[in-house]
């Protein structure tokens, strides 16, 4: 495992004692909270804050949990405008004295950094007179800040590209207490690049960081495997920087589940985190594939994608497919052939799948496409569904013979393989293929036996 | 009564068995990898066993509602043979499989150069794996085989709680009791060890660190011994607690150091069409 450490945002503990989110998230494995100042959580504007926070202080070190200080709560400054005012505003001083609050509470707690963003422009407001209020405002926090504030690019804000964030810095003269939150979520919802180039472009900026999954486009916070991250490039790109801060699970509208919620996602992390040091293993040392592939499914995990994981495969397939990518960095030609080869040799059926289903991401080479089609042709003799479905992927429909592939097909409609689980069907789907497909169903019909609607499916892509 | 079998080889036995152990209370077993019976000449035919071992007999056992679990190893016996040593370079793939919770049977069978290597060269794999191991001991000049034994684990550097030394009796428990490994105990029908010994020596050395097996394979061998030595337990006043102790808490806890036992309970003790890689235990009955 990598040493980056695992936190949890307790705005997704928003319905629970602050002390009992601390306990549960530590219970649950977590070393640090992210932990979001709000009315009922360390109200940074009541009497007896200092007391609060020193309690506070105590609970994470009795639970061995470090902390950095977020500031997004909803309506701590306004009970009728969300997030209001913000640094944007014409007004920031409400918001400004709040993140003086925020600093002073960070270092009372002993917090690795305070996050901020900078708000949405209010309308009728032009980019310049927002830029020149964010710089202002930062600056003015900055000045009697004795900890580490950390920008955070947000969607649909001011601030909303990490390009845009390092630039303020740059104008304020690179002050060594400013640095970079980054929510690979929003990096896949926004940012032109992926997350894991965000973090190496934040690189030793990156002072704070947030996980959660999001879809391109779409600014809402998901769990881990709901949307498009990469979440084991993501936490390898966050080893390969060095980073040292928090990586805190940021889903901020699940605290209706939060205990269940938070535990999927150690799970996930755990598993992503494993899977990206196996990466790392095999392609410094190709060897270590042997006894990784092995161990992928109690790493990894081996939840099917898909009703019975026939047409989209399972976790541990996927990772064993990425660890076969990672070995072919380390070994090319014969050598790279013999080793897939003998992991499918001595692999049980679920790592033979996880060869078959990463044989596509093998260099296109002549002994290697060799090796895969021998591969194939062997899962398709077997009776296992499960080799039979993984075998007639994106390598199969890209190499494999039409006679082969064609009897492939066949088999699927046998053993009851979705078509779905077919590759390239379209395009190669033809008319002797068609024929065998309309004598099967006859023969079915004859015997007064039902034809499963994938033949007809089949018959449909060979344009019959 | 709930029973581990530590030790059996169910590759060599019968669904008649597989049903009369659920009956008896048998809900998982450890099935160390061994010798066929006649010898192997080939690594082949090792790699053919193994993949049977963490495939179609844990398919096999799970159709008749009891977890199995595997150790893998070159055995004392077939270490002899250059033939078969080369299977050392591949067990390292086999050691890292689900349900593979020991490195085992390693040991002494007729204390040469070739079996101490060979021993020597496991109980590392198994410091490299962090897997528990299973030692066999000699049938033939037991006492000084024991003694030797235990001086190779110790030289190993591997820690005793992870050892266990099985096939004792009397004149050998001692030693091992004091090496801090595990005890291991076969009982039999006729020879080595039987149940009312068998209680005998539990009352003398008490229940912890000891493991009770049926040892059984395709020899004279009876897989409810397990099940005879806690009703020997019970009729010499244990109480059903002890038993859990030496039948199920002590299995679970020793091969638990793998960090990969599966105890999680089976749906159904009856098997149904379910099939391994396609093959069902079912025969005509299926549609």
């Amino acid at each position: 495992m990598s040493d980056l450490r695992f936190g949890y945002g307790t705005n997704g503990f928003a319905n629970h004692r602050l002390d009992d989110a601390l306990a549960v998230i530590a219970d649950l494995g977590y070393t640090g909270v992210a932990l979001t100042l709000d009315h009922d959580h360390l109200d940074p504007f009541a009497d007896d804050v200092v007391e609060q926070t020193r309690r506070v202080r105590a609970r994470l070190d009795e639970l061995g949990l470090g902390v950095v200080v977020e500031t997004g709560a909803r309506y701590l400054l306004d009970p009728w405008h969300k997030h209001q005012p913000t640094l944007v505003s014409a007004d920031p001083a409400r918001r400004i004295d709040f993140l003086r609050r925020a600093t002073r509470i960070a270092e009372d707690l002993g917090a690795e950094c305070v996050s901020f963003w900078s708000g949405v422009t209010p309308s009728g407001v032009d980019d310049e007179t927002a830029w020149a209020r964010m710089r202002d405002g930062v600056a003015a926090v900055l000045e009697t800040s004795r900890v580490r504030l950390a920008l955070e690019p947000e969607p649909g804000h001011f601030v909303q590209h990490l390009e845009q964030a390092l630039r303020l810095r740059t104008e304020l003269g690179s002050p060594e207490l400013l640095g970079i939150t980054l929510d690979v979520g929003h990096c896949v919802a926004v940012e032109p690049v992926d997350a894991a180039e965000c973090v190496r472009r934040a690189g030793e900026l990156l002072f704070n960081v947030q996980l959660d999954d999001m879809l391109p486009g779409v600014h809402e916070h998901l769990e881990f495997g709901e949307g498009r991250l990469d979440l084991a490039g993501t936490l390898a790109a966050l080893a390969e920087v060095g980073y040292p801060g928090l990586a805190a699970v940021e889903l901020p509208r699940h605290s209706h589940a939060a205990p269940d919620v938070a535990r999927r996602s150690i799970t996930a992390l755990r598993a992503a985190d494993w899977l990206a040091d196996a990466e790392r293993a095999v392609r410094t040392d190709p060897a270590r594939i042997r006894t990784l592939f092995p161990a992928t499914g109690r790493k990894a995990g081996r939840s099917p994608l898909d009703a019975d994981g026939l047409v989209h495969g399972t976790t541990d397939d996927h990772a064993r497919a990425r660890l076969l990518a990672a070995l072919s960095i380390g070994l090319s030609g014969g050598e790279l052939a013999k080793e897939v080869a003998e992991l499918y040799r001595y692999g049980d059926g679920a790592e033979r799948r996880g060869v078959l289903r990463g044989l596509h991401l093998l260099p296109v080479d002549g002994e290697v496409v060799d090796t895969g089609l021998r591969l194939v042709e062997d899962a398709l003799r077997a009776n296992d569904t499960g080799l039979v479905a993984a075998a007639l992927g994106p390598f199969a429909a890209r190499h494999l013979d039409a006679h082969t592939w064609r009897h492939g097909v066949l088999k699927c409609l046998f053993t009851g393989v979705p078509v779905g689980a077919v590759s390239g069907l379209a395009e190669r789907a033809d008319a002797e293929l068609a024929r065998m497909v309309t004598d099967y169903a006859a023969e079915r019909e004859a015997a007064g036996r039902d034809v499963p609607q994938d033949a007809y499916l089949v018959l449909q892509e060979a344009g019959q | 009564m709930r029973i581990f079998d530590p030790h059996i080889h169910m590759t060599s036995r019968t669904t008649d068995d597989y049903e009369q152990m659920y009956a008896a209370g048998v809900r998982a077993l450890v099935e160390p990898a061994f010798w066929l019976g006649q010898p192997r000449t080939s690594v082949g035919s090792f790699t053919d066993y193994f993949d049977g071992l963490i495939g179609w007999e844990r398919f096999r056992a799970a159709q008749f509602g009891i977890r199995h679990h595997c150790t893998i190893a070159l055995n004392p016996k077939e270490a002899n043979d250059p033939r078969c040593a080369e299977v050392l370079e591949v067990l390292p793939r086999y050691l890292a499989k689900d349900g593979v919770v020991a490195v085992g049977e390693v040991g002494y069978d007729s204390m040469t150069e070739a079996e101490e290597k060979a021993f020597a060269q496991q109980l590392t794999l198994a410091i490299e794996h962090e897997l528990p191991v299973l030692v066999h001991t000699p049938h033939r000049d037991k006492l000084a085989g024991t003694k030797r034994t235990l001086d190779v684990v110790r030289e190993s550097g591997i820690a005793p709680e992870l050892v266990v030394v099985d096939h004792l009796n009397e004149l050998t428990v001692g030693l091992v009791a004091d090496a801090g490994c595990w005890m291991g105990f076969s009982i039999y029908p006729d020879t080595k060890m039987d149940e009312h010994r068998m209680v005998t020596i539990l009352k003398e050395h008490g229940t912890q660190r000891v493991l009770v097996n049926s040892a059984a394979d395709w020899g004279r061998s009876d897989p409810l011994k397990t099940l005879r030595t806690g009703e020997a337990m019970l009729a010499a006043g244990y109480t059903e607690s002890d038993v859990d102790t030496v039948l199920w808490g002590n299995p679970v806890e020793f091969y638990g150091q793998s960090g990969k036992l599966m105890l999680d309970p089976l749906e159904s003790a009856q098997p149904g069409g379910e099939t391994f890689e396609g093959n069902s235990v079912l025969r005509g009955a299926r549609t």
